[in-house]
């Protein structure tokens, strides 16, 4: 096994996942090979590593080029291999076996992806090529999200992970999760749950009131819709298929992808990326919202909801549990779709303490997950605020959910409602 | 008695929360990190610099007696003296306890700055120093200003610039390893502050981007109490009282408010910023230690590079005007013979204006207590402060040690 890194070689480097990732390795003193198709496309992916860091400084760490001319120089002076290419199993497959022709036998290779059967990406590759590899899982943008799921194949040796592990703590300042191999992982497991459930309901309620009502005052940096615009409907999609194939649980149904969802992505209304998906801004700078019904788009309502408007007031005095009480205390089917939300959150996420993450952890994996991944407050934060584990199981299953036998033993993580301000937006 | 800071990295004004929201957390933190009663609080010093520019709101004292049902009816006061509002408000505090009126106390101080843009900001700023006469019609005039002190090292002395960018890449350095510092995830290197770019442009003369401190939104809650209570608290834990920390000493000074006519009256002296030796030199005599070397630690106010250049010869590290031999020895690094900003400082760990001094204060705190964490100095007795207000108009020090007390 290799004994430290200094030289990386990151494949993608045009796309946002490896050039950000890659900036984030030559931050921090590492030499990393900038590899696409193109020589402009690694350029461009320098400069948006550039502009994480601030600092162009970061470039005399870096060597851009392509995959033609310098991918088989690069490699074979790599102690790490990041692949980071298109998500299509054939395209990285076809990549991992040039990997191996050129890498030398120790070098760790890593893919990115979190959607595709890491074990499938490495059909055909040597028992050598397989004990070094792994999945690296960045959370996007690294510069501001530092969660990052590891997991290794059956094959993997655990030295391999335990040394990377130690590398992406300590070197490049990841907070590490040791995820279970399958699919989605952790984060995008519960996220993307979540996600499918709130736009089945926006079809009822609608894309404006839908955030309005899980807004940032749940417990999000960004209210859920706004955060699939910016993710793009092509992305969602592609999750939600993959956890659809790959995992079945008591929440399987809520993967079901509306139809609205797909006419959005036959019209191309992916997201920010496309200029709208379910939110558009107009020249004026004003926003018209998606209707689920019609697939066009519809002035803001500007939603005012009274028991909404007192708990984002708790908040803004950072009077968090007082925020909660007034949504649990609140009728009708607004407050219950919060409540829906928030316990489905909270039952999902312990229901799956031991599947995604190792039991040994308790609920800690998951907190940092959803805490250094998706910027949303911590499962047993929303546990806290709902009032301790007995109350929010009295809640679930007053709601109708199973209660997770992870909850009713209390597990509890470094996360609190004090160090977990910043999760709750007074928006 | 220790206590709370928030996290310098967050954006309130973002999460649009109000002043007293960034004031409960940090209240409510340091009641779970101290593990006090509550109600054995009996009043609370507020520092702040400007709640009624930034946001609007004045009178922060009144907020407190919202946190606990018990405070209602305590007295609280509200302490301003530029970015030593925190200092100001410690101290205050301190002579509470030393006249024998109360027993344990309440110090928050707290900032909410990204309400505005840079620009409004740096006005705000400005009413820090004479505004009239040394801010009107100037963008940004405290970077000028203290490039103005930089100046006059380098007209007395010389100063090399690349000693700037080192002391810019220290505090960087040191702020990756508290887990509270605004930078702890922004990269520097020596390269990055040496050299002018889009990135690190120059704000004016001397002063890039990477020898500004950043103004951010913070707050920060500590106890002080007298020696009676000290002893009730460490009976009830099975401390002894030495292993309480405890301000040994202090100074405050306040020199002109002009800039100009403070480099004018020091024009045949030794120290650039004579009122900011003399507050450090008083802190050192009611501590009773001869000079800096009794020190393990010092937090210092580097808003801007050359304010800890100024400081490092005022401490007394270095015979005045040679501050670089103790850069270039290695001297204020944190494996250092007498460490500079293990907490990163200003320029690392974030300025959220009156908070600062009470942070200085709960750092040395940490690091006399051995609870530091990642940036710990190893076994720190004595750490020294310095909080300055204005263009070093204002100067509180104090040092803080363990192991001293009967």
């Amino acid at each position: 096994m290799i004994e430290t890194i200094r030289t990386v070689a990151v494949l993608g480097a045009s796309g946002t996942v490896g050039s950000l990732s890659g900036g984030l390795m030559a931050q921090n003193g590492l030499k990393v090979y900038f590899l696409s198709r193109t020589q402009q496309g690694s350029e461009r992916g320098l400069q948006k590593a550039i502009s994480q860091a601030r600092s162009e400084m970061i470039a005399r760490n870096v060597i851009c080029g392509d995959y033609e001319y310098l991918l088989k120089e690069a490699v074979a002076e790599a102690d790490w291999v990041v692949e980071a290419i298109a998500e299509d199993i054939g395209i990285k497959q076809r990549m991992h076996e040039q990997v191996e022709a050129y890498k030398r036998p120790q070098t760790i290779v890593s893919s990115t992806t979190s959607s595709l059967p890491l074990s499938a990406l490495v059909q055909g590759r040597s028992a050598g090529f397989k004990k070094n590899f792994l999945s690296t899982h960045f959370y996007n943008p690294p510069g501001r999200m530092s969660a990052c799921e590891v997991t290794g194949i059956e094959e993997t040796d655990p030295a391999v992970i335990d040394f990377m592990r130690g590398f992406l703590t300590n070197r490049l300042c990841r907070v590490v999760i040791p995820v279970k191999n399958i699919p989605a992982f952790a984060g995008n497991r519960i996220g993307f749950v979540l996600f499918g459930r709130i736009t089945l309901l926006a079809r009822e309620f609608g894309v404006e009131m839908m955030d309005y009502l899980i807004g940032p005052y749940t417990g999000r940096l960004m209210a859920p819709l706004a955060t699939l615009d910016l993710v793009g409907l092509d992305i969602h999609k592609a999750i939600i298929n993959s956890l659809d194939e790959h995992t079945n649980d008591a929440m399987h149904s809520w993967l079901a992808m509306p139809g609205y969802i797909n006419t959005m992505i036959q019209r191309n209304l992916l997201g920010r990326k496309t200029g709208g998906g379910f939110y558009k801004k107009l020249e004026s700078g004003k926003y018209v919202f998606l209707d689920p019904v019609s697939c066009d788009y519809i002035p803001a309502i500007e939603p005012h909801v009274a028991f909404v408007e007192k708990a984002k007031h708790f908040i803004r005095m950072g009077m968090y549990k007082e925020a909660f009480e007034v949504i649990l205390s609140a009728q009708g089917r607004e407050a219950e779709v919060v409540k829906d939300i928030l316990c489905a959150y909270v039952a999902y996420s312990y229901s799956l303490v031991g599947e995604v993450t190792d039991s040994r952890a308790g609920i800690q994996g998951i907190d940092d997950v959803m805490s250094y991944g998706f910027n949303w407050a911590a499962p047993s934060v929303i546990v806290e605020v709902l009032g301790g584990a007995n109350a929010a199981a009295q809640l679930l299953g007053k709601k109708g959910f199973e209660v997770p036998p992870a909850l009713k033993a209390g597990l509890k993580s470094h996360f609190s409602v004090i160090n977990s301000g910043k999760y709750f937006v007074a928006k | 008695m220790g206590g709370y800071q928030t996290d310098f990295a967050r954006n309130w004004a973002r999460e649009n929360k109000h002043i007293a929201a960034m004031m409960r957390e940090a209240y409510q933190g340091s009641i779970e990190s101290t593990k006090l009663d509550a109600g054995d609080i009996k009043a609370a010093f507020i520092g702040n610099f400007a709640g009624e520019l930034y946001c609007t709101q004045g009178h922060l004292g009144a907020f407190f007696v919202d946190f606990d049902p018990r405070f209602v009816g305590l007295p609280t006061m509200r302490f301003e003296a530029a970015c030593a509002s925190g200092a100001i408000a410690s101290l205050s505090a301190m002579a509470h306890i030393q006249a024998g009126i109360h027993d344990l106390v309440c110090v928050i101080g707290v900032e909410l700055m990204k309400t505005v843009d840079s620009a409004k900001g740096g006005d705000f700023l400005g009413t820090a120093a004479w505004y009239e006469k040394e801010c009107v019609g100037i963008e940004f005039p405290f970077p000028k200003l203290f490039g103005r002190l930089g100046d006059e090292y380098d007209k007395r002395y010389g100063l090399d610039n690349k000693y700037l960018a080192r002391i810019a890449e220290i505090n960087y350095s040191n702020a990756k390893h508290n887990p509270n510092a605004q930078t702890r995830d922004w990269f520097m290197n020596l390269e990055h502050a040496c050299v002018t770019g889009k990135y690190n442009s120059v704000i004016s003369g001397r002063i890039k981007v990477t020898d500004c401190s950043q103004i951010t939104d913070g707050a920060v809650c500590l106890y002080l109490a007298s020696e009676t209570y000290a002893a009730k608290y460490a009976k009830q834990r099975g401390l002894a009282l030495k292993d309480i920390p405890c301000i040994l000493g202090w100074g405050h000074t306040t020199a002109p408010m002009e800039f100009a006519r403070k480099i004018a009256d020091s024009a045949d002296g030794e120290y650039v910023l004579p009122m900011t030796r003399k507050a450090i030199t008083d802190a050192y005599q009611r501590a009773g230690i001869k000079d800096c070397w009794e020190l393990d630690a010092i937090e210092t106010h580097d808003c801007f590079t050359t304010s800890e250049y100024m400081a490092i010869d005022h401490f007394g590290l270095t015979r005045p005007g040679r501050s670089w031999e103790a850069i270039e020895n290695g001297v204020i690094e944190i494996n250092g013979k007498l460490p500079i900003n293990a907490s990163g400082g200003l320029i690392g760990c974030g300025h959220p204006v009156g908070a600062t001094g009470v942070r200085q204060l709960l750092d040395a705190y940490k690091q006399v207590a051995g609870t530091a964490g990642d940036y710990q100095v190893p076994n720190a007795k004595r750490v020294a402060t310095l909080n300055i207000g204005g263009s070093a108009t204002t100067n509180v020090s104090f040092i803080v040690g363990v192991g001293i007390n009967g």
